[in-house]
């Protein structure tokens, strides 16, 4: 069951007050950067729902963004209709793609699951290389932002297509929320904890998975298709499996299973790889140590390394003062 | 090696010269990491060259800011943006891959920064997507694998198998040597296209090959790819009955040393070989073996000849972005690949090709030039070439 | 086009061959796996710096060198990473584990750029497997030969050994029960430290000899990590028998595909994967029921 702890509500707000801040002062590059970080965060949010609440490690989050990439391109580019449209189909298509693949791999757990959404994930890479409608390795280009001139907002400009992300993403992360406070939330996190239980009272198990995995698809059809707008070209290495491995690597980075703490591994992970590829052409590296002196500091990422050190503190503050009690939001989250 | 450690410090990321009459900025958009990290470095490593050796010839100074594709089109995007909106720079040069030009054309395009292409090779790009401000200093797909077709059956060769990676080059490549083969008579008896990078083993396809009843096979392969293939053909003893030919990246001097006497006897054709014989190519080959002790490679000569596009561009006075777009496109010289000129109808560059066989020479392997194909233009193709406005 | 029977031949032990390298890469990474419970992702890697030590000391001492070293000094670089960081790991779970071997696919490819830089090595095949040798009516390379070779004995020293021997009933112990198995006094930590460098040492194997049919580049690590899991998950995790089962099931899919239905080729795999993990969610014979 989630919930948000004061730790959780003060991060969100600086986090939030950042980006607004960027928004409005960045220049240029800063802007590209903000967005980038924005799409990337959609993503983990859409992974961090089923892999942190539903112990579903999907390594397939890349390739559902990438076909929500290219449903958008196909509709808006290949058959000109409207942005809004693409969008929506865009979203609904990568929701029910990824309804099967949850319905199908549900019977799977640990590596087995991973190995399965790998496969569907490759599967999708491979179809989408081949085929001469999605143009193939060379991708496709000439891809329309969202025309919301009715607003007197033009999404061709920088600056609010980058405000426009934010705009998604708090949707986005609404929306996760809800979710995981709904019954079906509550059941996949009993499903987590223990499928044979939640079997045996009465659950269609393989129902909650698939649902909800095919709401994280949709989140990351979402996100595919604000990175088809933002970049305005497509290409198929927008599904390899290495940027569904980054995402997987930036929800534990940040992480698993906070919903806030990959939103800072977001942040944290294109800054990193932002600087570091400016310095030298091996940052590669560099992130993996990184990546490796956090797993090995058992913290869960930076984000729960936080909420340990937070909540220590606040151990030994109401240690001190006797006979008070914890605000309980605070001491169950911890 | 030297270089990978001043990179891997930061020290190699920006060369600068001391400020000049003009100061033009360039932003050099190439692959550091990923599959083409050594093409990008073979690229800088003749660009840098190629400014050390014609820049006393112009009065403008040149300042480079290097940035790395990653091979990844959206990566590429992101520095292009970079480079044009916040480097401000006046020229870019570069591109390796044909997924990343087609990322960065319309950026380019729009923002009417000139783009000199030093290796992307996807006919689109001097096609149906071509622009005044793209200038293409390589190759195109088309252009290297046509002239085959008719060489090969003036040689007697009648009955051809074709192989290549399942992407959008190979299937180019491919398509350009079919086109003039058949037209001069032959016959293409079979042709498979293997999964790209994903395939370990080509034995498969060569038995394939073998079966067919084909005179010779022609292929187009690249990288570590190139390397399996031609080991692989090799090891099956088709050589002698079943001759090898190709576009000539499959035996380009980047990688021939890596396939060793496998690669003895493959004849191909490329628009660039480090033995051709002028004496411009001569002092090219050396000066490149002296700063990176290797043989130069066709990627390094498009680094060169990119530079040097760019001098001469400055010597007809171009300052600015829409002067260098003007001027680029009108550029033309005696280079080691012969004489080059742009084609104004779509902006690629004119320039021979040469037939050659990579043959063992006194340490290693070495290529012997064949014969040297006309400079043919390409097809329009669909372009319409607007004009720069100044 | 009609084929005769030598045309099948070459295709089968084109297969055969595919399949036996697969198998040298995958034994290493299945066996590690039923022991300690993680999939070592880094596994490419290893057969990277196989083929790379193995480049290396071609060119002082010639292929032979290299085919008996190159697996000791990955097995080195095991000892490293066993000491330095999966040790350490142990207690964590699998998914932690999982990350640092991700983390480290990372820092070993730009190691591996940084050492022997961006080009491609080259490692020919020693001279006494040079050429080619009549072998069931047709002509066939005799280094492939070797490989096959190499792959059934090494297939046939591991069943031994896990079958027959002391050690081999300790580490299907270790396997199927490890708290057990330390309970009747097997030193279950030595018996990790033991496979595991024997699973990299195994992986370095399969990069020298694999150097001289394909190339040595930073990324071939990369480029052959997704066939392996593919082999041990179809196969099942752990188990010998689903390692030869996975490897062969992968080079015969690959080798006719490629011939009887070129177009599906690369999809193939993928959908024969997802299918039998549908049918069996653990793959075709995992270790524990």
């Amino acid at each position: 069951m989630f919930r948000h702890s004061t730790l959780r509500y003060i991060t969100l707000a600086l986090l939030t007050s950042l980006a607004l801040f960027q928004a409005f002062t960045a220049a240029y590059f800063g802007l590209e950067v903000l967005t980038e970080i924005l799409i990337l965060a959609m993503l983990v949010v859409a992974l961090d729902l089923v892999a942190g609440f539903g112990g579903m490690v999907s390594l397939c989050h890349g390739a559902l963004m990438g076909v929500g990439a290219y449903a958008y391109t196909t509709v808006s580019v290949t058959l000109g209709i409207s942005p809004l449209v693409a969008m929506a189909g865009a979203v609904a298509l990568t929701g029910a793609a990824a309804w099967i693949i949850g319905a199908i791999c549900s019977r799977s757990h640990g590596i087995y699951f991973i190995m399965a959404t790998l496969a569907f994930g490759q599967m999708a890479y491979s179809w989408v290389f081949e085929a001469p409608i999605f143009g193939g390795d060379d991708g496709l280009g000439g891809i329309p932002r969202l025309d919301l001139g009715f607003l007197g907002i033009d999404l061709n400009d920088s600056r609010s297509f980058a405000l426009f992300c934010l705009a998604a993403l708090g949707a986005v992360y609404g929306a996760a929320v809800l979710i995981l406070r709904s019954g079906l939330g509550r059941s996949l996190s009993g499903v987590m904890h223990n499928e044979q239980r939640m079997r045996a009272l009465g659950l269609t198990v393989w129902r909650v998975k698939a649902d909800v995995f095919g709401l994280s698809g949709m989140i990351a059809g979402l996100a595919g298709a604000l990175a088809a707008q933002h970049i305005m070209y497509i290409s198929p290495g927008l599904l390899a499996w290495t940027v569904s491995g980054e995402a997987l690597v930036v929800v534990i980075l940040g992480g698993l299973g906070t919903l806030v703490g990959p939103l800072v591994g977001a942040a944290a992970f294109v800054l990193l790889k932002h600087e570091l590829s400016a310095i030298t052409t091996y940052w590669h590296l560099v992130v993996g140590l990184v990546l490796i002196g956090v797993v090995m500091s058992r913290a869960n990422g930076i984000f729960g390394w936080i909420e340990a050190r937070w909540g220590a503190r606040l151990d030994r503050r109401l240690a001190d003062a006797t006979r008070k009690s914890a605000p309980e939001e605070v001491l169950n989250d911890a | 090696m030297k270089r990978a450690i001043l990179a891997a410090l930061g020290l190699a990321t920006s060369l600068s010269v001391p400020a000049a009459a003009t100061d033009i900025k360039v932003g050099l958009l190439l692959p550091f990491s990923g599959v083409y990290a050594a093409l990008g470095n073979d690229i800088e490593a003749g660009f840098n060259l190629g400014l050390e050796r014609f820049g006393d010839q112009t009065s403008a100074a040149f300042e480079v800011v290097r940035e790395d594709t990653e091979v990844k089109p959206p990566v590429a995007l992101g520095k292009a943006k970079k480079l044009i909106l916040q480097d401000k720079v006046d020229v870019m040069v570069g591109i390796v891959s044909s997924g990343v030009l087609g990322a960065v054309r319309d950026m380019v395009h729009g923002a009417g920064v000139p783009l000199i292409v030093a290796n992307a090779g996807n006919d689109e790009a001097t096609g149906a997507a071509c622009s005044p401000f793209i200038t293409r200093m390589s190759f195109s797909n088309g252009q290297v694998n046509r002239p085959m077709g008719t060489w090969l059956h003036g040689q007697g060769v009648q009955k051809v198998y074709t192989l290549a990676p399942d992407y959008a080059a190979g299937r180019q490549m491919i398509d350009g040597f079919v086109q003039s083969f058949t037209a001069a008579g032959g016959e293409i008896v079979g042709q498979d296209f293997t999964p790209f990078q994903k395939t370990q083993d080509f034995g498969p396809y060569l038995a394939q090959a073998k079966a067919s009843g084909a005179d010779a096979v022609y292929v187009f392969y690249a990288g570590g790819e190139a390397i399996s293939f031609v080991k692989q053909y090799d090891s099956f003893g088709l050589k002698t009955d079943l001759p090898l030919y190709g576009s000539g990246f499959l035996t380009s001097a980047l990688y021939v040393d890596a396939e060793g006497p496998a690669a003895e006897g493959v004849v191909t054709a490329l628009h660039y070989v480090p033995t051709i014989d002028n004496p411009a190519n001569k002092a090219f080959a050396e000066a490149f073996t002296g700063a990176t002790g290797r043989v130069p490679s066709e990627y390094a000569v498009h680094g060169y000849d990119a530079a040097r596009a760019l001098i001469e561009a400055t010597k007809a006075g171009a300052t600015d972005r829409a002067s260098l777009a003007n001027a680029l496109r009108k550029v033309s010289f005696d280079g080691p690949r012969g004489t080059l000129s742009i084609d104004p109808a779509t902006n690629n560059l004119v320039q021979p090709i040469y037939v050659y066989e990579t043959v063992a020479g006194a340490d290693g392997l070495t290529q012997t030039v064949l014969a040297e194909l006309p400079a043919e233009k390409d097809p329009v193709n669909g372009c319409v070439m607007a004009p720069v406005s100044n | 086009m009609t084929h005769d029977l030598g045309f099948w031949t070459l295709q089968t032990l084109n297969a055969l061959q595919l399949s036996m390298l697969l198998f040298l890469l995958s034994i290493g990474l299945t066996v590690i796996f039923g022991l300690m419970h993680f999939v070592n992702l880094a596994h490419g890697s290893l057969y990277a710096m196989g083929a790379y030590f193995g480049a290396s000391l071609a060119a002082v001492g010639g292929y032979w060198l290299g085919f008996f070293l190159a697996p000791v000094a990955v097995a080195g670089v095991g000892v490293l990473l066993y000491s330095g960081l999966i040790k350490r790991m142990r207690r964590s779970g699998p998914m932690a584990q999982v990350l640092v071997t991700f983390g480290l696919i990372f820092a070993l490819l730009d190691l591996t750029r940084i050492f022997w830089g961006d080009l491609a090595l080259a490692l020919d095949a020693p001279a006494l497997l040079d050429g080619r040798v009549a072998f069931l009516g047709v002509e066939y390379p005799i280094y492939r030969l070797f490989v096959i070779v190499l792959g059934l004995a090494i297939f046939g020293a591991l069943a031994f050994v896990l079958g027959r021997t002391q050690i081999g009933a300790m580490i299907r112990a270790g396997v199927d029960n490890d708290a057990m198995a330390a309970c009747l006094g097997i030193n279950v930590e030595r018996l990790f430290f033991v496979v595991f460098c024997v699973g990299c040492a195994l992986a370095g194997l399969a990069g020298v000899v694999a150097a001289p049919l394909l190339s040595v580049t930073p990324e071939m690590g990369l480029q052959i990590l997704i066939p392996t899991l593919i082999v041990i998950v179809i196969g099942g995790l752990g188990s010998l028998k689903g390692a030869i089962a996975g490897s062969m099931i992968y080079g015969f899919v690959q080798t006719f595909g490629a011939v009887l239905a070129p177009q599906l080729a690369s999809i193939l795999i993928y959908a024969l994967l997802a299918a039998v993990l549908v049918i069996k969610p653990v793959g075709l014979f995992p270790a524990k029921g």
